[in-house]
């Protein structure tokens, strides 16, 4: 993989990563680490009752002042400033997020209310906070989003009729707890779409036109353990090991995503997902090989390390014929992965897609993809492949 | 050709005779709404002693009040971006993308992010015309 001389970039991580199996009963000791003492545990309701808040809060004891979980599927504004008004009145020190990307971003959001006061409406910007905020952490219940490592979180504000955006290096989440019976019980089609999610994550980064040698390691391990461990999830969900390597590459992944940042394939789900609701996962992972596709002739180097990722790329192969072998891989995965392959079969229809097309043109994710994209035709085109 | 002096009144208004006399400008920025401060935060040692404001109006292609002005002026644009003046100097130079700062925090910015997003071609285009600008540097003076 080459890079030019006048490569530069900032890579950010910082988030302290724990894993393994019951690692989440060590949420006291790593509060504490982190200079907590009264804990408000952000989650959903679909969590307490899958029965994986309980351990938790026994582990935690009187160390946990509230617990927060009116949070729906997509969060939005006025959930972020209920949750922060009851967790000052708990007077809570300490962020503690058990859930998936909606309840993980509303945590996030929660951490600057706590430290700057005010409700969510009152930070519209980008980078704006000028220091560290209230400590997150996180354990995530799916594998597949990454927000437990990035500096983003995404809000819809319903007044605005459009999603807010934060990005904050101040407010990254400080400690994550890997912990794979946390995302033992996820049913196959969330397994496969968040884990596509991730897939995508990965995969954008390494095409990203902002990709350089940091991300581009991180992305590659992550299909790596994509591609081995996702299909055992879908067999055998109880699988602890595979479910473990999973949740890895889906952080792995988020830290590629967190600072190469993604392309069309995003521009595409966020668009598709904003008209006709398909979930952001799914729609990536219907998406992803035909957009590889799309793309090959502009980055065939990135797509020959996915190949190799995939243990694809045969000897002799020129980085062409590796790219055409890693859509060919990809688009095999997710059958074998038992992903939808088109967008008709998740209610998707040809006037959607219209409009999709003319909305993903002006997602930021497209000005990062690796081939310029003039017209919303090409979009379309790209759509109608898999509707 | 002239040189002008970086974030000066006449600076602006060169800056502002560029960006009208580019003929991609107007028909990209046709959608835009909304004005733009820029905070520059001082640095005596680069030679700029104090914090400059400059409040700059733009509207669907067209482009109003260019001016250096008080903080109060540019805390009422729709946009107010701050940096350093290193950083600015390197976002003018084209040495740093601006997307790229304000992701990564050398530049920080109020406003509605998913708007500047979905217009990030108008906003590349208006840097862009920056670096056509003949301009002196405070620290190289
Ligand atoms: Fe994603």
């Amino acid at each position: 993989m080459g890079y030019d001389s006048d490569l530069s970039f900032n890579y950010f991580g910082p988030t302290k990563i724990i894993f393994g199996v019951d690692s989440s009963k060590d949420v006291e000791i790593e509060m504490s680490s982190l200079g907590g003492t009264k804990a408000i545990v952000v989650t959903d309701k679909g969590i307490i009752d899958a029965g994986l808040l309980e351990h938790i809060k026994a582990a935690l004891g009187n160390k946990c002042v509230g617990i927060y979980s009116d949070i729906p599927q997509d969060t939005g504004v006025e959930v972020v400033d209920a949750g922060a008004e009851y967790a000052r009145k708990q007077g809570a020190d300490i962020v503690i997020s058990v859930g998936g990307g909606s309840v993980i971003d509303t945590a996030k959001c929660m951490c600057i209310l706590l430290t700057e006061g005010g409700k969510l409406r009152d930070f519209n910007g980008i980078q704006l906070l000028t220091r560290p905020q209230i400590p997150h952490l996180v354990i995530p219940t799916t594998a597949g989003t990454g927000s437990e490592v990035t500096t983003a979180a995404v809000i819809m504000d319903k007044e605005m009729g459009q999603k807010r955006l934060l990005v904050e290096n101040h407010n990254v989440p400080r400690l994550a707890i890997l912990d794979p019976k946390m995302t033992a019980k996820l049913p196959k089609l969330l397994t496969a779409g968040t884990g596509m999610d991730a897939m995508t994550h990965a995969v954008e980064a390494l095409h990203s036109i902002q990709h350089e040698p940091i991300t581009d390691g991180l992305a590659v391990h992550a299909i790596r353990l994509l591609a081995r461990h996702l299909p055992t999830c879908i067999e055998n969900g109880s699988d602890l090991v595979a479910r473990g390597q999973v949740q890895i590459a889906a952080t792995l992944a988020g830290w590629a995503f967190g600072n190469a940042l993604v392309g069309i394939v995003h521009a595409m789900a966020h668009s598709i997902g904003a008209i006709a609701h398909v979930p952001h996962g799914l729609a990536n992972g219907i998406l992803l090989a035909e957009c590889m596709q799309f793309n090959i002739e502009s980055c065939p180097e990135s797509y020959a390390l996915v190949a190799e990722a995939f243990g694809v790329r045969e000897r002799g192969m020129d980085d062409m014929a590796a790219a055409e072998a890693a859509v060919e891989s990809m688009r095999a995965f997710t059958k074998t992965i038992q992903l939808p392959q088109r967008l008709s079969e998740v209610n998707v229809k040809e006037a959607d897609i219209e409009k999709a097309a003319e909305l993903a043109l002006g997602d930021g994710s497209i000005v990062n993809n690796p081939r310029f994209i003039l017209d919303s035709s090409e979009v379309l085109g790209i759509f109608k492949n898999v509707l | 050709m002239a040189k002008f002096k970086a974030m000066t009144q006449e600076w602006l208004d060169a800056y502002k005779a560029a960006i009208e006399a580019d003929p991609e400008y107007k028909p990209m920025a046709k959608d835009w709404e909304g004005s733009v401060a820029l905070v520059c935060n001082p640095d005596p040692s680069k030679g700029v002693p104090e914090t400059i404001y400059i409040f700059m109006d733009y509207w669907h292609g067209d482009v109003g009040e260019f001016l250096v002005c008080d903080k109060a002026k540019a805390e009422s644009a729709t946009f107010v971006m701050t940096g350093d003046y290193s950083r600015w100097k390197q976002v003018a130079l084209k040495e740093l993308d601006s997307t790229k700062a304000l992701l990564q925090g050398k530049l920080k910015m109020r406003g509605d992010l998913p708007y500047v997003v979905r217009n990030i071609k108008t906003v590349n285009k208006v840097i862009d015309i920056l670096g056509n600008v003949d301009t002196l540097w405070p620290d190289e003076m």
